[in-house]
């Protein structure tokens, strides 16, 4: 007996410490790594390219802050990630809900055409020239034009909103709510979780946009981080402290919002992955996968999280008042 | 269709079509358009000169991409093939790995999880910065690993020979959190009950993974596979930064954007190439598509 809790103890050892080798020695060293030479001095670095730093610098990131541009970038960058993503979520919850409804005609034929759409050739060299002809390149507002009609997350909404139960908008309109005063007051809330998923990624997408910027922005002063960071590397090709400490500055914010968001964001690849391998035309499964996903790991937390976000919506106009309401009537 | 109930009766006829109205607009013009557009350009050439003409030379560019002597096409074509199959079986192999090594209770190995997961949320230009300087051949912590076991030395992403593979690792090592979720999922839907038949009936780690997980994580698999070949047939930022298609590397993604938006600037040619790459994806997507699900019925 006791010879078996010792197995077993040792085994899980075993397992912790392959775990950890491998999860931190391959995943996180590289950057660890990195982080180390943007300490060293440049001539400490030539001495000794791979160990620890002699004598520790800040000097590094003073001047990739000021010679690389970088506090102007991450303004870019913010602003080419937040805004686009806010729009497009907005505009694909109103182009959502009339077509999971079925509101207008020919809105099934209008869904298989925005599918049937995904499958057509990458279009970024007609969107080069379109955005030259309407006066969209190298400008910041066209930049954020271009980007903000992507319509991501537009498939999995509809899946998501015929969750929502139909009674619902009946009652609402009986009630004289309008159209737009429910898609904003009832239905943008009860779509939370999926919105903030999406807003998630849509924004790490955009942070993280390389090709877009190379080819639609060639004004260094309207660049956002990933382009800026790509002109720096090669402007500086071989001072390796300059250019870790440069990465280091633009890696940092998304490592913050990794950080903080971590569990949400693994959960989300999870979730919302699983979910795309069900057809999305069909009308029940996508919704009937995203409920399950969440309940099939042990994750006590975030189920008392979701229960206090469901608390702080009682006080929100909340679909089940409508629906004790409708009763009434 | 079903009457819309929100607003009088004369409002309730249009104002669904005002709401789906500007993101239809906005796709029409930003996504439709130019998606179309590629195959008309794709039958032109024209250069990227602000003001040049656009014209019309049927199939010109299909012509000289397949006749020509020294066709860097063909090269282009059989490079993403190996870039993908390269980057799909590694990662289906690595995150299967993984995520059977990393999914266990407890906060250990949810950061575990976590650190694995990391890589993707950088920037392709984060990635590129760190690997440019891990893989350089003069300073870099893989040249001296290298000299100091062997004696030998390396150009890494400047040798032809082992510049394609050491991207397809680079991809792997950004990616393979991803696939790990995705199996961690399909690991969690498994009935715990098949488990503890399997070991009543005396079945060993082996068995137990080849006859109950490995079927039963066919969904995911489906999903893994599908995703990271689709992604690497149409993935050209990675290779851009590191190599910019030099030493082996072109793919038809990188090809198309060098004609496009390097020196030539030919949009009419780099049309024709995002065709190839396009018919490439949609011919092997519908090949793997066809093909696992009918393994996914089977199993």
């Amino acid at each position: 007996m006791r010879r078996n809790a010792r197995d077993r103890l040792l085994r899980a050892l075993g397992v912790h410490s392959v775990s950890f080798v491998i999860s931190a020695g391959l995943f996180a060293l590289p950057i660890v790594y990195l982080t180390l030479q943007s300490f060293k001095s440049y001539t400490g670095f030539l001495e000794d390219p791979t160990g620890l730093p002699t004598s520790w610098t800040f000097s590094n990131f003073t001047s990739a802050w000021t010679e690389g541009n970088f506090g102007t970038e991450l303004v870019n960058s913010l602003i080419y990630a937040t805004i686009p993503d806010a729009v497009t979520l907005l505009l694909g919850v109103f182009l959502a809900f009339p077509i999971s409804r079925g509101y207008f005609k020919f809105s099934n034929a209008l869904y298989a055409f925005f599918v049937f759409s995904g499958f057509l050739p990458a279009g970024l060299i007609p969107l080069f020239v379109e955005a030259r002809a309407l006066h969209l390149y190298n400008s910041q507002l066209g930049y954020l034009v271009l980007t903000s009609f992507a319509g991501a997350g537009f498939f999995f909404f509809v899946g998501y909103i015929k969750s929502i139960p139909r009674e619902l908008d009946e009652a609402a309109a009986l009630e004289g709510c309008g159209y737009f005063r429910f898609i904003t007051r009832i239905i943008i809330p009860q779509m939370r979780p999926a919105l903030a998923a999406f807003a998630v990624f849509g924004f790490i997408a955009s942070w993280n946009n390389l090709i877009l910027p190379l080819v639609m922005l060639s004004s260094q002063s309207l660049w956002p981080v990933t382009r800026g960071l790509y002109g720096f590397m090669s402007q500086y090709s071989t001072q390796w402290p300059l250019i870790a400490a440069g990465t280091i500055i633009v890696a940092i914010p998304v490592l913050i919002l990794f950080v903080l968001l971590q569990r949400h964001l693994v959960e989300g690849v999870a979730g919302g992955a699983v979910a795309g391998t069900q057809p999305v035309t069909q009308t029940g499964p996508s919704t009937a996968t995203y409920t399950e996903t969440p309940a099939a790991g042990p994750r006590v937390p975030r189920r008392a999280k979701e229960e206090r976000s469901h608390e702080r919506g009682q006080a929100t106009p909340d679909y089940r008042n409508v629906h004790q309401e409708s009763g009434a009537i | 269709m079903t009457a819309c109930p929100f607003g009088t009766r004369r409002t309730r006829r249009w104002i669904p079509w005002l709401s789906i109205s500007v993101p239809t607009l906005g796709w029409l013009v930003f996504v439709l358009y130019p998606s179309a557009a590629t195959i008309y350009y794709s039958l032109t050439q024209y250069s990227g000169v602000p003001g040049a003409p656009v014209n019309y030379c049927g199939l010109c560019n299909y012509q000289q991409a397949f006749t020509s002597l020294s066709s860097q096409t063909w090269a282009a074509l059989k490079v993403t093939l190996v870039y993908a199959a390269g980057v799909t079986v590694l990662q289906i192999v690595i995150g299967l790995g993984l995520a059977l090594l990393l999914n266990r209770r407890g906060r250990l190995f949810s950061l575990y999880r976590a650190l694995v997961f990391m890589p993707q949320i950088f920037s392709v230009t984060i990635v590129a910065a760190l690997f440019s300087l891990i893989l350089d051949p003069v300073s870099g912590p893989a040249e001296k690993i290298l000299h100091g076991l062997f004696g030998a030395s390396s150009a890494f992403l400047g040798d032809s020979s082992i510049s394609l593979p050491l991207i397809i690792l680079i991809n792997v090592w950004m990616f393979s959190g991803y696939t790990m979720l995705i199996y961690v999922a399909g690991l969690r839907r498994i009935p715990p009950e098949l488990y503890e038949a399997a070991s009543l009936d005396g079945c060993g780690w082996w068995s137990r993974f080849r006859r109950i997980t490995w079927p039963m994580l066919a969904a995911s698999t489906t999903v893994n596979v599908f995703l990271t070949a689709m992604g690497c047939l149409g993935e050209y930022a990675l290779i851009l930064l590191l190599t910019d298609g030099q030493f082996g590397t072109q793919t038809i993604g990188m090809y198309m954007f060098q004609q496009a938006f390097g020196q030539q600037s030919q949009l009419g040619y780099g049309s024709m190439l995002a065709m190839l790459q396009f018919a490439m994806t949609l011919v092997i997507g519908g090949v793997l598509l066809f093909t696992l699900r009918r393994r996914e019925v089977q199993l």
